[in-house]
């Protein structure tokens, strides 16, 4: 008994002297100052996001004081995101970690790990964790040893770095220039939108584009009135309420001319009234331009209409519905990959028609063959006027005489189609594109339908989301060959606000930054929505929509479309 | 510097732990993980691995060596990442005892992790071989997931799981939280060593 009571004692002391050194060993902490901001930034951002240090080494990082892991895999952003405003994923509350916040006191909502009643739920009220404000000092402590300033120890998922002074200095300052200042085109009342149409998008279609996002904007512009009438009769909003209406106001950034001038045009758009975020869009043509611009000025681009977007892994303020006609060309690539009955070296011959749609649509099948360590295939690009011509294409299948063909043309082979495919192979199948080909994909003679596979990136399925994103499951579905091409505008526009953005923006709160905005709209839970199977997200992702299917058409002229492959091919 | 954070670290944790005296108690109490032992059928479902090959799933489980399993997607913010270096501390820890460990991922985002998706992956974090990571039809992914009691109807809502398989009586040690490397080895060589 007395030698526990001496251990206890001698641990007790220990610990005591253990926390005076790491206080002592802690202190003090050279301020950032004496780095230009630029720099703080440029180093700052590259420990946050990337987990490399200053002199280019990955930052040792422990958790539960012996697991040890790269930071470069699991960095400071991995859970408080870009903006550093935190994250709520795995039952986990990741807290704020931008300056603003971590310099004021901060209650914490209950998260994995807290305490438990006997029934193993959340004890809301007994697990609220309050601390006071940080110092710099305080901070360092706390990335160091994971403890905050009122001796609260981190939940097991946060890291303990053990930066040198300087480092945490760098990091430090870096916080506390993060997320510090409003993003322009927000202010506590009012928020700016453009959304942005190209010259060559028809009076119909810009119509349709108009339509719902007008309409968007009234809702939000009466809620708010609403909302204020309220308070003239005396209602007492909550914190959360005052922030939840705001006046929202759309312009529209009309583009003339050539592509290679837009980047000059939105430029002036947006120096004169600046934007919060871009509301969709329209373009006919290749949506570069407008990304490369959003993406040099940190605007937050939502979900353009557009099949010809840019597919990039790490670029990050242009949200798209799904990878477009790339898409198509990958889902074949997958698709074929899987087909058991073609011979391992058949012959595959790609017609590309000369066109940004028909490239998209190689370049994504090229992209996934590769991909799947597949030998390249064979690649015609002809004009229109060469595909018309009828020696080249039967001089290319004689010569190469495709087992399989992916014909990325528009509709004007349909009617040429049966003779064209005499002279394939007797078992050579054909791939084409349900957008490309459109409509007149329905005219397909009915001998040939088992042999023709077909691109399709729209549900299949009876749609019985909620009304939330502006339908129900009355409004009849676009799903039918006799729908082919066509762009959905007001539907899909209509999702992209009501199921998609709008719960974004009403997470806000009081952090109008541009980056939150993206952090919480790419955290959200999958939605189930009108013209896709699933819409997923995830950190980094940014295509919503991830399925394609291939299917054949029934019989008839008005046919059914027979799904061959699952909405995901692997 | 590293061994000394790490001994100071491991030492000035131990010491807030065994001192409530000193911080708040509410807090002070170390979060464990919970530990069960459960009898799983394995459905019989053909996934992918990272390399594009299908792989029946009964088959990878069901061998003569203890297996370790988890549930994680390629984009996750919090909880896969710990996952995930708990597992590779254990490869390491390991590969230093000259044993075999078979791991095996399940991803619950099946959307996105293509094969692509899932061979970065296990490239970021320097996984050894005998690392797999799977993916698969929604439908097959939520019948595992069923099949294991770990069903998550949306990624975000995830939760930290770790399980063991036993070669010897195809039992399965459930490990509910966030381990230690040093818990997890003990955990895993409970299993090995029946």
């Amino acid at each position: 008994m007395i030698r526990k009571i001496l251990l206890t004692t001698l641990a007790l002391s220990a610990a005591q002297l253990l926390l005076c050194a790491v206080q002592v060993f802690a202190l003090p902490v050279p301020p950032a100052v004496d780095l230009p901001q630029a720099e703080i930034i440029r180093l700052g951002e590259r420990i946050f996001r990337d987990g490399i240090l200053p002199s280019g080494d990955p930052m040792p990082a422990f958790i539960r004081g012996d697991v040890e892991i790269d930071s470069s895999a699991f960095s400071c952003s991995s859970c408080h995101l870009r903006a550093g405003l935190g994250s709520l994923e795995g039952g986990v509350v990741t807290p704020p970690t931008n300056g603003s916040k971590l310099y004021k006191p901060y209650r914490r909502p209950p998260s994995l790990d807290d305490t438990h009643d006997h029934a193993g739920r959340y004890l809301y009220a007994k697990t609220i964790v309050e601390r006071p404000a940080y110092n710099r000092e305080k901070l360092a402590i706390a990335m160091r040893f994971g403890v905050d300033p009122a001796g609260q120890i981190f939940n097991d998922v946060m890291p303990r770095y053990p930066l040198s002074d300087r480092d945490m200095s760098v990091l430090t300052g870096y916080l506390e220039i993060l997320s510090s200042n409003f993003s322009p085109g927000a202010s506590v009342s009012a928020f700016r939108f453009a959304t942005i149409i190209t010259d060559d998008v028809s009076a119909e279609d810009r119509q349709a584009l108009l339509e719902p996002l007008r309409k968007f904007i009234d809702q939000k512009n009466q809620q708010l009135a609403t909302y204020e009438d309220f308070i003239k009769f005396g209602y007492k909003p909550t914190v959360d309420m005052k922030y939840a209406f705001n006046r929202a106001e759309l312009d529209i950034w009309e583009l003339k001319g050539p592509p290679e001038t837009w980047q000059g045009q939105l430029a002036a758009y947006n120096s004169k009234n600046p934007v919060f975020a871009v509301l969709s869009g329209i373009s006919n043509g290749e949506w570069r331009p407008i990304h490369d611009f959003c993406e040099a000025e940190r605007i937050p681009c939502l979900y353009p209409i557009t099949d010809l977007p840019v597919i990039s892994e790490t670029d990050w303020y242009t949200f798209y519905f799904n990878k477009g006609y790339a898409q198509e060309g990958e889902a074949t690539a997958r698709y074929l990959n899987h087909v058991k009955m073609l011979p391992v070296n058949t012959p595959i011959l790609q017609i590309v028609q000369e066109t940004l749609v028909g490239k998209a649509l190689a370049s994504g099948f090229n992209n996934s063959w590769q991909e799947l360590q597949r030998q390249p295939v064979t690649t015609m690009t002809l004009s229109a006027q060469q595909l018309q011509d009828r020696g080249t294409l039967a001089a290319l299948f004689k010569k190469h005489k495709p087992g399989v063909l992916l014909l990325w043309t528009d509709a004007a082979l349909v009617p040429r189609l049966s003779k064209l495919t005499k002279l394939l192979p007797a078992t050579g199948l054909i791939f084409i594109s349900s957008g490309y080909m459109g409509k007149k994909t329905a005219a397909i003679a009915e001998t040939l339908r088992s042999r023709v596979y077909i691109t399709y990136p729209y549900r299949l399925t009876p749609f019985v989301g909620s009304k939330d994103g502006g339908f129900d499951a009355k409004v009849p579905l676009l799903m039918g060959a006799k729908d082919f091409g066509d762009r959905r505008i007001i539907s899909r526009s209509t999702t992209m606000l009501k199921q998609a953005t709008l719960r974004g923006l009403n997470l806000l709160y009081d952090n109008l930054y541009r980056d939150h905005l993206l952090d919480i709209m790419s955290t959200q839970m999958d939605l189930i929505v009108r013209d896709y199977e699933r819409f997923s997200f995830g950190p980094g992702q940014r295509y919503a929509s991830k399925g394609c299917y291939i299917i054949q058409l029934g019989h008839g002229s008005d046919p059914p479309l027979l799904p061959r492959s699952e909405w995901v091919i692997l | 510097m590293k061994r000394l954070f790490r001994i100071c670290g491991i030492l000035f944790l131990s010491a807030l732990m065994t001192v409530p005296l000193i911080i708040s108690p509410a807090q002070a109490e170390s979060p464990k993980y919970k530990r069960s032992v459960e009898k799983y059928t394995i459905p019989d479902v053909v996934l992918t691995n990272q390399d594009g090959k299908k792989v029946r799933l009964e088959s990878l489980l069901n061998g003569d060596t203890p297996v370790v399993l988890d549930f994680i997607y390629g984009t996750c913010t919090t909880i896969c990442p710990v996952l995930s270096a708990g597992f590779v501390n254990l490869q390491n820890k390991a590969g230093a005892a000259n044993q075999n460990v078979r791991l095996v991922s399940i991803t619950i985002d099946p959307e996105n992790d293509t094969p692509k998706v899932l061979k970065e992956y296990l490239k970021r974090y320097r996984a050894k071989a005998d690392w797999d990571f799977l993916t698969g039809s929604r439908a097959d992914i939520n019948t595992v997931m069923r099949a294991f009691n770990a069903y998550i109807p949306d990624k975000m809502s995830h939760y930290p799981l770790n399980m063991i398989r036993s070669p010897k009586d195809g039992t399965w040690v459930r490990l509910f939280g966030i381990m230690g490397s040093r818990e997890f080895w003990d955990e895993y060589q409970s299993v090995a060593k029946k």
